[in-house]
């Protein structure tokens, strides 16, 4: 895999454009607002989480400007996952050239509309969205499954992303055995990313965050049990997804989903904010059988067509117009090989607290296989504490042992640490809305040098904090 | 160019440099006075231009004045109803709280840099009387019978009792520290004391504020209401039957490493509520949610029927509006705490209503229907209807005409300065007058005002961090210390714990941080703040340039244990000699470097460089630390790097056992008193 040279360019898109014609869908009522959308025949929004295609005959991304629809980009078998950057000039999107080819990540300079391919891999990326910072993030398929990465997109100002294992290259950021990809980046500089629950082993369609350097992974709320994907932050912080096939939201107040009051329709994926405060959706209603792009005045009893194509699906609305970027996330990944963990009362969890503390917690990773490795125990402070350090970048989950060695409470699924990380939990799954007590951690009077579970026998670089000098 | 990065790497920092030269020159002149800004005229004359800075409002009973607060040292008075201007009543420096007399005859106000108060005659409008009060006063309440006048002070952490006609002091009740706000209850019973610096505890365990009661009749302490594991507690406010009162306060996460900020990891922000409503217990609830936070909150108010609850968050820029009734149903059917659940807001606040930089007091007019906001640092107030939770006017408070001019002048000129040749940007010789007030004024000075002023804001406001969660000031109450100490993430967890320094006079005290590591502000406030404190996107170089400009400019408070003149009490006489000595009690001379005034050297007590004097503790990875300053040390307890002496006398009873912190074990018990003395003077 190699970056593409920034200047690469595919020329006169803007004179072939002229010359295409094979959408010309219409709309129904002028949208607020230009936006790009993919229309394809067939559209199954879930089947690249199990491992198939969601676009099996094809995609084309369209511009729609002033209520008209022509194709965004020309000489593409196929495209699709338009993101559109932060000041509205430029278009990431994946693309075919053939239909042959694996999708991969170009970009469209809107004013003039060169195109220049800005990556070149062997396996299919998709789903790019542009970063603060100067950084892209797109999913990337490996041996592994869709996988997130991120890279430099070659735009200034570049800002330095402090990161020993950053660098202009490609940073790996889920480095798990499942397949994951970019929703959103919201405006606190995460990414939103769906994936399976279990994060790691199961199927049903969850959304998680991780920071810009794969750190701090985490599922969005933890009511799980309901398919979730497709996210879409409105300008209030709310978040907006397809639950099931209706529209649900996330709010900052509430640890758990709250339906949306939108007409009965089949959503599909995220929903668009136009200056004005409707929203833009994908949406079929009963009986129809390819999705359109409808706009909704939230509390509104019903929704306007905007744009209709017979045969099409058409998906993913995005705006044109610039938006504020979300903040640039600064990684602090210290350079170490290891990651510290601290669980500040592992007692604690949404499955309901334990009475007494574990006696220990058990380390488990998968190897490159996927087979399931001990890696050790750690003590747990009466208290409920305990701090490890784990092997980073790769799939680990603890269970809680008690006096006799017998697990008494498994994690659900897998999460990783990245290099270098040093973080902590409230307890064993708490959720975002627990917030910590403030106390010293029983383990941290104990000792401040976390328990090695690294497997390996280079924890005698692990020593309390970064080698060297530090600065606080 | 390159510097020593955060993680001992090296990364390239020209931009710091850039910033460095940046704050310098920003910093030129030593402006800034808190609510003011003095400059030199170029006719070499000095004046004051003033930001208003409104701080507190009062509203008279039938609601047909208000009384503005303004840290400018004025008293504004406004038409209750219309917000037309009656008066400007210059007061002292930096007045903090005020209050009516029972008849609505006199005003009184505490100027806390002054150590006075100002008694103004409502009728004329003006001050008649102005009286000595104790240190830092920061807030007066008169009693309802106008028998007695409580003063909080801040530095004496007590309560000073006046015979409210004389403004002779009665007797001095304790409080909290840093004793700051005082709220009489409406049944006239009872006043409500809270403090701003959390009392002392033992170290490495939550810090604890209280409510101090005082009878208002008798002028005696009644009781206190615990407030465990709050730090930085400000206004009350009671429900018109008396039956509820609640607190705004920060609830500190100080114990935790700080290896993240989201679901308030470093600092929530809380109500505690007391009283028979709530079963005369104390309940801490939480006024933040998962990913927005209610930023120091600061001013409380209850409109008179009860509905609605309203709290100034000054970090958050924003006024929380709390549905009370159901607030008070949610405690009630809640068992076990509130305060951790960041979810627990959605039963009872309604609205985050947009305020302006510093929300800070609040005030609720008689009938109810309309909140103010003071926003102190935007200059205005924020009028809200009680009904909409909107805001719906926006009152303007400019500075003096003066500041008003020179900022209109200021525009004017940049705009003639980028015109055509031949072309006239100003329409009109009605602005001349400012034209003249700008070219008496250096414009170059006018920009150094201004960028203080934006860097102030910068420093008051939660934005920069992840989910706004918390600004400077979360910290450095006030812009001085919080008397805490904080456990941060990249040397370790639980290790190299550090105690919080008071910013006042650091402009000279360059490196910064204990291990000396930051060469200057920029290093100190940019990437290493970025990094492991905001955990955001940090400001831009100018608003950094702005923020460190505006903390190089914070100046010293004045000492209150100096006398006038400079001179010395025979005791802190005796202690100077101490600090000053080379040879010790036993007659044999001290080392060179192991004499107080070493170290210790210069205006600012500090020499800039690290010593190890024997302070290392089990968590720490190096004995050395940079000399910190004297500066007002008798206000910044505890001490020693990592906080571990609570007082100055442990310094050396405890923690200095091999004489490595200056020759102190031949001293005897009141030559070490002498020389501590000495050093409250510093």
């Amino acid at each position: 895999m190699r970056l593409a040279s920034w200047g690469l360019a595919a020329g006169s898109a803007l004179a072939m454009l002229a010359t295409m014609s094979l959408f010309a869908p219409t709309a129904a009522a002028k949208a607020d607002g230009d936006f790009i959308v993919t229309a394809a025949p067939v559209y199954r929004p879930l089947a690249e989480l199990r491992g198939a295609e969601r676009f099996p005959k094809g995609a084309q991304l369209l511009l729609v400007r002033d209520g008209k629809a022509e194709p965004l980009v020309a000489g593409f078998a196929d495209s699709a996952d338009a993101s559109v950057s932060f000041d509205g000039k430029r278009v990431l999107f994946a693309g075919k050239k053939a239909a042959a080819d694996p999708w991969q990540i170009y970009e469209l300079t809107l004013a003039n509309g060169s195109v220049r391919k800005v990556m070149e891999t062997q396996s299919d990326a998709e789903r790019p969205l542009y970063l603060p910072g100067g950084r892209m993030v797109w999913a990337q398929r490996t041996q592994d499954g869709f996988q997130l990465q991120s890279a430099e997109d070659g735009h200034p100002p570049k800002v330095p992303f402090l990161n020993p294992t950053a660098g202009p290259g490609v940073l790996p950021l889920t480095p798990m055995r499942a397949n994951a990809f970019p929703a959103e980046v919201i405006a606190d500089g995460r990414i939103l990313f769906e994936s399976g629950f279990p994060l790691g082993e199961g199927r049903m369609p969850e959304l998680y965050l991780v920071y810009a350097d794969g750190s701090g992974v985490e599922a969005y709320r933890c009511d799980h049990g309901r398919a979730r994907w497709g996210g879409s932050q409105l300008a209030s912080g709310d978040l907006i997804f397809t639950h099931g096939s209706t529209l649900a939201r996330f709010t900052s107040a509430l640890a758990h989903e709250t339906p949306v009051a939108a007409p009965r329709a089949e959503y599909a994926g995220g929903i668009a904010e136009t200056a004005s405060g409707q929203w833009l959706l994908s949406a079929r209603k009963a009986g129809e059988a390819h999705y359109q792009i409808d706009q909704w005045k939230p509390g509104a009893a019903s929704l306007q067509t905007v744009l209709k194509e017979r045969g099409e699906d058409l998906v993913q609305p995005t705006l044109t117009a610039a938006r504020v970027p979300p903040r640039r996330f600064p990684s602090d990944l210290h350079p170490w090989n290891y990651a510290n963990l601290l669980a500040l009362d592992s007692r604690l969890s949404l499955a309901g607290n334990l009475k007494q503390a574990p006696a220990a917690v058990r380390l488990e990773t998968q190897d490159a296989n996927g087979h399931v490795e001990v890696n050790g125990t750690a003590p747990v402070a009466p208290d409920g504490s305990f701090y490890v350090s784990v092997p980073p970048d790769r799939p680990i989950r603890f269970l809680l042992l008690d006096q006799k060695g017998e697990v008494i409470r498994r994690e659900h699924g897998w999460f990783w640490v990245r290099a270098g990380e040093q973080r902590a939990c409230v307890g064993c799954h708490t959720g975002p809305a627990l917030s910590p007590e403030n106390r010293v951690p029983e383990i941290l009077q104990r000792s401040t040098t976390p328990f090695d579970l690294t497997g390996t026998s280079l924890h005698a670089a692990v020593q309390h904090g970064s080698p060297g000098g530090t600065s606080r | 160019m390159s510097l020593r990065s955060l993680h001992g790497r090296r990364i390239d920092s020209v931009w710091i440099a850039t910033l460095s030269v940046l704050v310098a020159g920003l910093c030129g002149m030593r402006l800034w006075r808190p609510g003011t800004v003095g400059a030199a005229t170029n006719s070499g004359s000095s004046q004051i231009l003033n930001y208003a800075s409104p701080e507190e409002m009062l509203f008279t009973r039938d609601g047909s004045r208000l009384y503005v607060l303004c840290q400018s040292g004025e008293v504004r008075v406004f038409n209750g109803a219309t917000y037309a201007s009656i008066a400007t009543i210059p007061v002292g420096h930096q007045p903090r709280g005020f209050s009516l007399s029972p008849d609505e005859s006199r005003l009184f106000v505490v100027n806390s840099w002054d150590d006075t108060l100002s008694v103004i005659d409502t009728h004329a409008l003006k001050v008649t009387a102005t009286w000595h009060v104790g240190m830092e006063p920061s807030s007066v309440v008169d009693d309802s019978a106008d028998k007695y006048l409580y003063v909080a002070n801040r530095i004496s952490n007590d309560v000073a009792v006046l015979n409210a006609a004389t403004g002779a002091e009665v007797k001095r009740l304790a409080a909290g520290r840093g004793a700051s706000y005082i709220t009489l209850a409406p049944n006239g019973k009872r006043l409500y004391v809270t403090h701003v610096y959390p009392n002392p505890t033992p170290w490495r365990t939550p810090p604890e504020s209280e409510v101090t009661v005082i009878d208002a009749r008798t002028a005696e302490v009644v009781g206190h209401i615990p407030l465990p594991s709050a730090a930085g507690v400000f206004h009350v406010a009671f429900t018109s039957d008396s039956r509820l009162g609640v607190v705004a306060e920060m609830h500190p996460k100080n114990l935790l490493p700080v290896t993240q900020v989201e679901s308030g990891w470093v600092f929530e922000n809380t109500l505690t509520l007391f009283g028979p409503a709530v079963g005369n217990k104390t309940v801490e609830v939480p006024l933040d949610d998962l990913e927005n936070f209610a930023v120091r909150p600061f001013g409380v108010a209850i409109t008179p029927d009860g509905s609605r609850l309203y709290v100034s968050c000054g970090g958050s820029e924003a006024v929380v509006a709390i549905d009370l009734p159901r607030l008070l149903r949610y405690v009630r059917a809640h068992r076990g705490p509130i305060v951790y659940d960041l979810a627990a807001g959605a039963h009872y606040v309604v609205k985050r209503i947009p305020a302006g930089h510093d929300a800070h007091g609040v005030a609720v007019s008689p009938d109810g229907r309309r909140l103010l906001v003071a926003n102190r640092l935007d200059d205005t107030i924020s009028v809200i209807d009680t009904r909409s939770n909107n805001v719906v006017s926006t009152i303007g408070l400019a500075g003096s005409k003066q500041m008003w001019s020179l900022q209109f002048g200021l525009q004017m000129f940049a705009g003639m300065t980028n015109a055509a040749p031949g072309q006239r940007r100003c329409k009109s010789c009605h602005i001349d007058e400012h034209h003249r007030n700008a070219k008496r004024m250096k414009l170059s000075t006018i920009k150094q005002i201004q960028a203080l002023r934006r860097g102030e804001q910068a420093f008051y406001s939660g934005h920069y961090a992840f989910h706004g969660a918390m600004g400077c000031v979360n910290c450095h109450i006030d812009s001085t210390f919080d008397a805490m100490q904080w456990d941060f993430e990249p040397d370790g967890l639980a290790r190299n714990i550090v105690d919080n320094m008071l910013l006042e006079g650091i402009r000279d005290a360059a490196p910064y941080d204990w291990s000396g590591v930051n060469p200057n502000l920029p290093t100190q406030g940019g990437p290493r703040t970025e990094k492991f404190i905001w955990r955001s996107q940090n400001y831009d170089v100018r608003t950094l340039a702005d923020v460190c400009a505006y903390i190089n400019s914070l100046p010293e408070r004045p000492n209150r244990w100096r006398l006038p003149g400079g001179n010395l009490t025979p005791a802190q006489e005796r202690g100077k000699a101490i600090f000053e000595r080379t040879v010790d009690d036993f007659g044999k001379p001290i080392p060179l470097t192991n004499r107080c005034n070493y170290c210790h050297s210069g205006p600012l007590g500090t020499d800039h460089k690290k010593f190890d004097v024997g302070t290392k503790g089990p968590g720490d990875d190096s004995g050395l630390f940079v000399t910190p300053l004297l500066t007002n040390i008798a206000l910044t307890a505890p001490y020693l790097h990592n906080g571990r002496a609570a007082s100055l006398e442990e310094i050396w009873t405890i923690y200095n056992p091999q004489d490595r912190h200056g020759r102190t074990n031949d001293l005897a018990k009141d030559e070490l008193n002498d020389l501590i003395e000495y050093l409250k003077t510093r």
